[in-house]
C-alpha cells in the first residue's frame, strides 16, 4: 500500500479528511489506496477560536481542503473524485467543478489533456470508502451543507491584504492606507522578497506557512503530471480561514481587469492562465463565502476595474518600493541587492512590467529599478511582439492585454528620451503604421471601468486618478 | 591658566556658556602652553574636521578632545570643524519637506530634540541653556510663514541648526574636559560669493566660498584663543543671510578655514583609513593610497570615492596647505596625505573609481562639422534644464555627453523635457543605466602600453564612450552598469599584474583593505611545501623536473568542502550539508592516488571523456557506475553509447545527440547542460558560458530539447550549468543555482541541479581566498526556497591545485639588455598554463628560501618558443645553477596537460603520503 506508483494510473482521487489543532491545519488526500498526502498550513500565533465563529471556521476549513486538493489531484487526474470528509452541496460542487476545470486549463493545455467531462464533484452524502465517521459529526456537517446562506459572524472591520512582491498588491496597500483602513499585509510561503516588500508597507504583517506533502515530489519522480495550478484560489481559501481565525471582515486581493481575459483558445476552449484571478472566480468565491461561511466576510479585488497600465500608473506615484519589489516570475523566491537579482529581464513579466511603467516614470528611475534598458535590446523584439499580440499569441504569463502594450509603446514613441531605443523605434517604423489611431490611445485605458465588488467606502480611493 | 583661557569658555553667542574644569588632566598642559601666549600668532594652525558619526556619542567626543589636546600640547592652535549629529540633517530635511504634513514635521522635531537632549545627558554637561536656545530657534522656524513656500533662505536657516547645535554641545564638552575651547560662528568668517549662472537654489543651498590665506584673520583669531570649534556646511552671503555649502559641505568648510589660516595641515577624520586604489567594499585587495597630489585626489574624489568631498581641495591647493585623511578608530595609521605633486613623480595609475547611475545622452546630427553653433545650441539646452554635463565625446556627426546621477533625474521629468527640446535640433538617444569607470593617475598617456590587458577586458564589453582629459590624469570608460561589480575587481588585479598600478612603491601605496581589516601585516599563507622543504629538496636532487603532490593537502580541501557550512538554523540533522553530492572533476588531475583519496573522502566523479570514465573504473573497480557523471562536449556517438551501456550518468549539451541518435537515449535518464548566457572566469579561454562558448544548450533551445527528449523517450532528471573557473565570489553560484532552480520548476522530473565547479583558488599571496562560509550561506538560501532539488557541485582545480608543486633546477642564467633570465629544466612542455592562459604561479627559490630578494628576473624554460616563460618579472634571491625552484599551485592542469614538445620528457609525478617520508621510504608511486 505504501509503495508509490505512477499517479497517472490511479482511478480515484480521495479527499480523506482535514483537521485543525493549535494553529496547524492538516489537509489529507490520497490516490486510490496509496499513502496519504498530508499538506500542512501553519497559522502563526493563532488565537483560540472564538466560539461564535467555530461553525464558520469549520466551513472555511472544508472549503480550503477541497480547493487545495487541486495541487494533488493534478498529479494523476484520475477519472473519479471522491469526497470522504463530508458531503457537498450543489453550489459548492459546481464551484469546485469550475475551479478544477478552468484553474487547470493551462496545465491541461501543456499536458495535452482534455479535462472536460472528466472533473465531477458529486453532490450528496459523503462517499466513505471504509470506516465511518462518528455519526453526530457527520450529521452536523450535513445540516450545515444544506443551508442556503451563512449567518453573519460579527467580524471586526479589518482587512487582510495579500502581498505578492509585485506592483499590484503594493498599489492596493497604498489605496488602503490612503483610505485609512485597518489593514494587515499577509503572505503565504517563505519568500524573502515578499517579506521585504511587506515590511516596506509599514502595515502589520502576517506570514502563513504552507508545507506541501513531500510525497508530491516523490510522485513527480514517478511521472506525475506537473504544471500550473490555480494558486490564487488556494491562497484565497487559506485567507478565508485566516480571516475567521484572527478576525478580519475583508480580504482585498489585487487582480486587475486583464486577469479576466483568456490567454488563448485551445481546441475550442478559452484557456486563461490566471483563471483564479478572474472576475468569474472572484464572483464565485465571493458568493460561496457569503452563502457557506460568513455573510459579513467580504472577498474582493481592489484593482478589478483597473487595467494593468492604470495600476502601473498608480504604482509610479510612490518610489517607496522601487528597490524591493519584483514582478519577475523567475527570480521571485530569492532576494538580492542588485536589480538583476530581482528582475531576470528575460521573462514576459519583466518585459511587460518594464513597458507598462515606462510611460509613467522618469526613464532614469525605471532603468534604475531594472538595472538595464529592456527596450533597447533588439534581441527582445519577438518577446515584445508577443506582448503586443503581433504575429504571435499572448505568452502564458500574467501580463496585460495586447492593446495595453501597444498603447504603452505608442506613448513612448511620442517621448524623445525613448524614441530612439531599438524596440520603440522598430514599433514606430514597422508596427504603428498598421494600427488605427484609436488602438493606440493611452488615456482611454487608464480610467476605471467594468464591474467590481469593492466596498462602497473604498471605491473613491480606487477611482482617485493621478 | 591665563584669564584668556577662562574667558574662552564663553562663546560669542549670548545664550551660550561653557565651563572649564580646573581639576582635569589637561590643565597642566594648558598652563604650560599658555606661558607662550605672547607668541601665539606664531603658533601653526591645525584644522581638524569631524563628520556626523564622529560627534554622535560621548566616546567619540572624548576622541576629539584627545586629538585636539595632543595638537595643542605640541604647540599648535586648533580649529575643530564639525558636522551635525548623524541622522539630524535627514530629520531637518523632513521638516523642510513637510509642507502641510504637521504630523511628519512634529515627529521630526521631537526626534531632533530627543537626540540632542540625550547626547547632552551623555556628555554630562551642567547646563542646557545654549542648546535650548537653538531648539527654540527651531520652534520659531517651524512657525515661520516662509515654511509654507519652503523658501530657500528659510531652508538654509533650518539646516544650519544641525551644525550649530553639534558645535555648541562640543564646545561645552571640550571645556568641561579642561580644554579651553572657544565656540566660533563659521558664518562670521566664511563669506559666500555669487557665481555667474548660479541659480537661486545653488545660491542658498550649494554656495561657494572663496578662501585665500588671510594673515590678519589668523592673527586676530590667535589673539582670542588657541582651541576653537566651529560648524561645517554653513556660511553667509553678501547680505548677511545664512547659506549652505552643499553636499559634503563640512569638508569644504575645513578646506576654506585651512586656506584662510594657511594651516600647517588640514585633517579630515573619518571612519576609514584613507583613500584607496578602489572601493574597498568591492575590491578588498584595494590598497591604501599613502600619498596623492591635489589633482589626483581631486580626480579620485570626483569620480567615485566618497571619503572626501572634492570641493575641499581647491582652496588648499591654491594655498599650498596639505590635507590628511585619518581614521578616528585607528589614529596611529598614517592615512592618506594629499599635497603638491613631487617633481619627479613617475607615471602610475593610482586608483580605479566607479560612478554608477550615469546617464548618457547621445546626440546625432547630419553634418555637425559644418553647422556653426550646434554644440552651443545643444549645451544651451542642458543649461536651461539645469543639468550639468560631465564627460563629453564627440565625432563628426555625434556628440555624446554624460550626466551624473542626481535626485532630479530620477524623481522629476527633467530628462524627458530636455530630450524633447534637444529633439528639435538633433536625434537624441538616452543610454542608461551606465557606469563610468575611471583610471586615475598622473601621466596616463604614458601608461597606455601597459594597459593592454585592461583594454582587452573592455574589448569583450560594449563600451559606450571613452574619455581622456587633456589634464592627462584620467582615462574613463562608460559601460552598462550591470557589468561593473564583477569587472572592477578583475580590472584592479589586471592593473597590478600589468605593473600600471605599482603597488610595490611603498611611498604611494599602503596596505590593502583586507590586510588592514585583519589588523596588521597578513601572515604568509601557511603552505605544506614550506613545511616539507627538506623532503622536496631531496626529491629534486634525485630527479628534476618533477611534480610532487601532497595527498594530505587534497584531503584538507576535500574536507573543507564536505563540511561546507550552512546557516545554523538549518543544521537540524547532524551531517547536514547543503551540497548533496560532490563530484571531483578529474580532468584537473586524474592521478590514481588522488582519485583514491577523494573516493575515500566521499566524492563522486565527473568525467569529460570516456577514457576518463575508464580511468576512474580502473582505479576504483568497486565504484557504482551511477557515481560517475559523464559530461562530454562534442564527443562522438560511440562514447555516449559506451557510457550508457555501463550505466554512468550522461549529460547532453546539444540537440544533436537527441536529434540524430535518439534511439540511444530511449528509456534513459539524462542530464541537460544549459548555458545561462553569462560567461565568467579569469581568462577568455576558461570562460565556459556565454554566447562565445561552445558549451551547453542555449536557453532559447531548452524547449526544443525537451520536445526531442520526449519524442525519444528520454527522461530529463538533472540540469547542469558551469560558467567558468577561478571564481572567487560566492554570489556567483547563488545566482546560477537560483536560475537553474527556477528553470527546473518548468520541468516535471528534475531531481538534481548541478551548478558546476569553478571554485577559485587565489594565485597571488595577497588575493582573498573563496569564502566558504559565504558560499554555504548563499547556497542554503536557495536550497531553502527549492528544497525539492538535490544540489550537486563538481570542483576540480579547487581540490588539487594547492596540493601540487613543480620542482625544477636552474640550468643557466643570462643577462640580455636590461633583462635578467633564470633558465630552468622545466618548460611549457611540463606546465603550459602560463603560456596558454597567462596564468600566474608563485615561484620561489627553494634552495634559498630565506635569502634576500635580488633583481627582477624572467623565469624561462628550455623550449624553443618565445612564450616559454613560466614567470615574468619575479623577484627571487640571486639564483645559481643547480638551485631548486618551486612553482606552486601546479596540482591542477599541470602534468595532465604536459607534452613531449621538442621531444623533451615532461616532469614526472611523485605523491607524498603522510607521515612525512624519510629518505628512501614512503614515497608513493610515480605515474609513467
Amino acid at each position: 500500500m505504501n509503495s508509490l506508483s505512477d499517479p497517472r494510473q490511479a482511478h480515484t482521487f480521495r479527499f480523506v479528511r482535514r483537521d485543525y489543532t493549535d494553529g496547524v491545519a492538516e489537509l489529507v488526500y490520497a490516490f486510490d489506496d496509496g499513502p496519504e498526502l498530508i499538506e500542512r498550513i501553519v497559522f502563526p500565533d493563532a488565537p483560540a477560536l472564538a466560539p461564535d465563529r467555530s461553525a464558520a471556521f469549520e466551513a472555511a476549513l472544508d472549503l480550503l481542503h477541497w480547493v487545495a486538493g487541486v495541487s494533488y489531484y493534478k498529479a494523476g487526474v484520475p477519472a473519479q473524485i471522491r469526497v470522504e470528509s463530508c458531503a457537498l452541496d450543489a453550489a459548492t460542487a459546481a464551484f469546485l467543478d469550475a475551479l478544477y476545470l478552468h484553474g487547470l486549463g493551462d496545465f491541461a493545455y501543456h499536458n495535452k489533456l482534455d479535462l472536460r467531462g472528466r472533473i465531477r464533484f458529486s453532490v450528496g452524502v459523503p462517499q466513505r470508502a471504509q470506516a465511518a465517521q462518528p455519526r453526530w459529526e457527520l450529521r452536523s456537517r450535513l445540516q450545515r451543507s444544506y443551508r442556503g446562506a451563512a449567518p453573519t459572524r460579527s467580524l471586526p472591520r479589518r482587512t487582510l491584504v495579500p502581498i505578492g512582491g509585485g506592483k499590484d498588491s503594493l498599489v492596493s496597500v497604498e489605496i488602503l492606507k490612503a483610505a485609512g483602513e485597518d489593514a494587515t499585509a499577509v503572505w503565504v510561503g517563505n519568500s524573502p522578497l515578499i517579506a521585504a516588500c511587506a515590511e516596506r508597507t509599514g502595515l502589520p504583517m502576517l506570514n502563513i506557512r504552507r508545507e506541501l506533502s513531500p510525497l508530491l515530489f516523490e510522485y513527480n519522480k514517478q511521472g506525475a503530471y506537473n504544471g500550473h495550478i490555480p494558486v490564487t484560489a488556494i491562497n484565497s481559501a487559506i485567507l478565508a480561514v485566516a480571516a475567521l481565525l484572527y478576525g478580519f471582515d475583508a480580504i482585498a486581493f489585487s487582480n486587475e481587469l486583464s486577469s479576466s481575459s483568456a490567454t488563448l483558445e485551445y481546441d475550442g476552449q478559452p484557456v486563461n492562465h490566471q483563471w483564479s484571478k478572474s472576475w468569474e472566480f472572484e464572483c464565485a468565491f465571493h458568493d460561496l463565502l457569503k452563502s457557506q461561511v460568513a455573510a459579513d466576510l467580504d472577498y474582493f479585488s481592489l484593482l478589478r476595474p483597473l487595467s494593468e497600465l492604470s495600476v502601473a500608473e498608480r504604482f509610479a506615484h510612490t518610489s517607496r518600493y522601487d528597490d524591493v519589489f519584483s514582478s519577475c516570475n523567475r527570480n521571485f523566491r530569492i532576494l538580492g541587492p542588485k536589480p538583476a537579482d530581482r528582475w531576470c529581464g528575460q521573462c514576459p513579466k519583466c518585459h511587460f512590467v518594464f513597458l507598462a511603467l515606462a510611460p509613467f516614470m522618469p526613464k532614469p528611475r525605471l532603468l534604475g529599478i531594472f538595472g538595464r534598458n529592456l527596450l533597447d535590446d533588439m534581441s527582445l523584439a519577438p518577446a515584445f511582439d508577443a506582448l503586443m499580440e503581433y504575429r504571435d499569441h499572448k505568452p502564458f504569463e500574467c501580463v496585460g492585454e495586447g492593446i495595453e502594450s501597444r498603447a504603452a509603446l505608442a506613448a513612448l514613441v511620442q517621448r524623445a528620451e525613448w524614441r530612439e531605443d531599438a524596440i520603440v523605434a522598430r514599433f514606430a517604423e514597422e508596427i504603428a503604421p498598421q494600427l488605427g489611431a484609436g488602438e493606440l490611445a493611452l488615456d482611454a485605458l487608464l480610467a476605471p471601468s467594468g464591474e467590481h465588488r469593492i466596498p462602497e467606502r473604498l471605491v473613491r480611493f480606487v477611482d482617485a486618478h493621478r | 591658566m591665563t584669564t584668556k583661557t577662562f574667558e574662552s569658555g564663553c562663546c560669542s553667542h549670548d545664550a551660550r556658556e561653557c565651563r572649564t574644569n580646573k581639576e582635569n588632566l589637561l590643565s597642566s598642559t594648558d598652563a604650560s602652553v599658555s606661558r607662550a601666549a605672547a607668541t601665539t600668532s606664531a603658533r601653526p594652525w591645525i584644522v581638524a574636521k569631524f563628520g556626523g558619526t564622529s560627534v554622535s556619542t560621548r566616546a567619540r567626543w572624548e576622541t576629539i578632545a584627545r586629538i585636539a589636546a595632543e595638537h595643542h600640547a605640541r604647540g599648535r592652535n586648533v580649529l575643530i570643524v564639525v558636522s551635525a549629529l548623524s541622522g539630524i540633517t535627514d530629520m531637518l530635511k523632513a521638516i523642510v519637506e513637510s509642507r502641510g504634513d504637521e504630523a511628519r514635521c512634529r515627529e521630526a522635531q521631537v526626534g531632533i530634540v530627543e537626540r540632542h537632549h540625550s547626547l547632552h545627558c551623555e556628555l554630562q554637561l551642567p547646563t542646557r541653556n545654549a542648546l535650548d536656545g537653538w531648539l527654540a530657534r527651531l520652534d520659531q522656524l517651524i512657525a515661520d510663514p516662509r515654511r509654507a513656500q519652503t523658501a530657500l533662505a528659510w531652508q538654509a536657516e533650518v539646516f544650519a541648526l544641525g551644525e550649530l547645535m553639534s558645535s555648541t554641545l562640543g564646545a561645552a564638552f571640550l571645556g568641561a574636559q579642561g580644554l579651553a575651547t572657544r565656540w566660533l560662528d563659521a558664518r562670521e568668517h566664511l563669506r559666500a560669493q555669487p557665481l555667474a549662472n548660479q541659480n537661486a537654489w545653488a545660491h542658498y543651498l550649494s554656495a561657494t566660498v572663496p578662501a585665500a590665506p588671510d594673515a590678519a584673520f589668523a592673527q586676530a583669531l590667535a589673539a582670542r584663543g588657541e582651541v576653537f570649534i566651529t560648524q561645517g556646511f554653513i556660511a553667509r552671503n553678501g547680505s548677511g543671510k545664512t547659506v549652505l555649502l552643499g553636499r559634503g559641505g563640512s569638508d569644504t568648510s575645513a578646506g576654506c578655514f585651512g586656506a584662510l589660516l594657511k594651516a600647517e595641515q588640514v585633517e579630515i577624520w573619518t571612519d576609514v583609513p584613507g583613500m584607496f586604489s578602489a572601493n574597498p567594499r568591492v575590491v578588498p585587495e584595494a590598497r591604501l593610497l599613502s600619498r596623492l597630489d591635489y589633482e589626483e585626489a581631486q580626480e579620485i574624489a570626483t569620480t567615485g570615492a566618497k571619503v572626501l568631498h572634492p570641493r575641499a581641495l581647491g582652496p588648499l591647493r591654491r594655498a599650498g596647505v596639505p590635507l590628511v585623511i585619518k581614521d578616528t578608530n585607528r589614529p596611529h595609521l598614517a592615512g592618506t596625505e594629499i599635497r603638491a605633486a613631487a617633481a619627479d613623480a613617475a607615471p602610475c595609475v593610482k586608483a580605479i573609481s566607479v560612478r554608477k547611475g550615469v546617464t548618457l545622452v547621445s546626440m546625432e546630427t547630419v553634418g555637425m562639422w559644418q553647422q556653426v553653433g550646434f554644440l552651443a545650441d545643444v549645451f544651451a539646452e542642458f543649461k536651461r534644464h539645469g543639468l550639468s554635463v560631465d564627460l563629453i565625446g564627440s565625432a563628426e556627426t555625434n556628440v555624446t555627453v554624460s550626466l551624473d546621477p542626481s535626485e532630479n533625474l530620477v524623481n522629476s521629468d527633467v530628462l524627458s523635457a530636455l530630450a524633447a527640446d534637444l529633439a528639435r535640433i538633433c536625434r537624441v538617444k538616452v543610454i542608461a543605466p551606465c557606469a563610468a569607470i575611471t583610471l586615475v593617475g598622473r601621466g596616463m598617456r604614458a601608461l597606455l602600453h601597459r594597459l593592454s590587458s585592461v583594454l582587452a577586458e573592455f574589448g569583450t564589453l560594449d563600451v559606450h564612450m571613452i574619455s581622456q582629459s587633456s589634464s592627462n590624469l584620467n582615462l574613463t570608460f562608460v559601460v552598462d552598469e550591470a557589468l561593473v561589480d564583477d569587472l572592477i575587481p578583475r580590472l584592479h588585479a589586471l592593473l597590478i599584474r600589468s605593473d600600471a598600478l605599482r603597488v610595490e612603491d611603498g611611498a604611494v601605496f599602503g596596505p590593502s583593505w583586507r590586510q588592514l581589516a585583519e589588523d596588521g601585516a597578513a601572515p604568509l599563507r601557511e603552505t605544506w611545501w614550506r613545511r616539507e622543504r627538506e623532503t622536496l629538496l631531496r626529491l629534486a636532487a634525485d630527479a628534476s623536473p618533477r611534480y610532487v603532490y601532497s595527498l594530505d593537502q587534497v584531503r584538507v580541501q576535500a574536507r573543507a568542502l564536505m563540511a561546507l557550512p550552512s546557516p545554523s538554523g538549518d543544521r537540524r540533522e547532524s551531517g547536514f550539508s547543503v551540497v548533496d553530492r560532490w563530484h571531483y572533476a578529474l580532468k584537473a588531475n586524474p592521478h590514481p592516488a588522488i582519485l583514491r583519496a577523494l573516493h575515500e573522502e566521499g566524492f563522486a566523479f565527473e568525467c569529460v571523456s570516456f577514457a576518463e570514465t575508464e580511468a576512474v573504473r580502473a582505479t576504483l573497480p568497486a565504484l557504482p557506475a551511477e557515481q560517475i557523471l559523464f559530461t562530454p562536449n562534442f564527443a562522438p556517438q560511440g562514447e555516449y553509447a559506451a557510457a550508457l551501456d555501463i550505466g554512468v550518468r550522461v549529460t547532453l549539451d546539444a540537440l544533436h545527440p537527441l536529434m540524430h541518435w535518439g534511439e540511444l537515449f530511449a528509456g534513459k535518464d539524462i542530464h541537460l547542460r544549459v548555458d545561462l548566457g553569462v560567461g565568467r572566469g579569469h581568462h577568455d579561454k576558461v570562460k565556459t558560458g556565454g554566447a562565445g562558448s561552445k558549451f551547453g544548450v542555449a536557453l532559447d533551445q531548452v524547449d526544443e530539447f525537451r520536445a526531442l527528449a520526449r519524442q525519444c523517450g528520454a527522461r530529463i532528471v538533472g540540469l547542469h550549468a558551469h560558467l567558468g573557473s577561478g571564481i572567487l565570489d560566492a554570489s556567483h553560484w547563488r545566482s546560477v543555482y537560483a536560475q537553474l532552480a527556477s528553470l527546473a520548476e518548468r520541468f516535471s522530473r528534475i531531481e538534481s541541479l548541478d551548478i558546476g565547479g569553478g571554485l577559485g583558488v587565489p594565485s597571488r599571496p595577497d588575493e582573498t581566498p573563496l569564502d566558504l562560509a559565504a558560499l554555504g550561506e548563499a547556497l542554503a538560501e536557495v536550497k531553502h526556497a527549492y528544497p525539492q532539488f538535490a544540489l550537486w557541485m563538481e570542483p576540480g582545480r579547487y581540490l588539487v591545485a594547492d596540493a601540487g608543486v613543480l620542482l625544477a633546477r636552474v640550468t643557466q642564467t643570462k643577462r640580455k639588455g636590461a633583462i635578467n633570465y633564470v633558465g630552468i629544466d622545466a618548460g611549457m612542455n611540463s606546465l603550459i598554463r602560463p603560456a596558454l592562459y597567462g596564468a600566474w604561479h608563485e615561484i620561489v627559490n627553494l634552495s634559498r628560501l630565506d635569502e634576500p630578494l635580488a633583481a627582477m628576473v624572467q623565469v624561462v624554460g628550455p623550449i624553443c618558443e618565445t612564450g616559454d616563460v613560466l614567470g615574468a618579472n619575479r623577484r627571487l634571491p640571486e639564483c645559481r645553477e643547480g638551485d631548486v625552484l618551486l612553482i606552486a599551485q601546479t596540482g591542477a592542469y599541470g602534468a595532465v596537460m604536459a607534452s613531449h614538445y621538442n621531444l623533451r620528457e615532461p616532469a614526472a609525478e611523485v605523491v607524498l603520503v603522510s607521515p612525512s617520508p624519510r629518505r628512501g621510504e614512503g614515497w608513493g608511486e610515480g605515474k609513467s
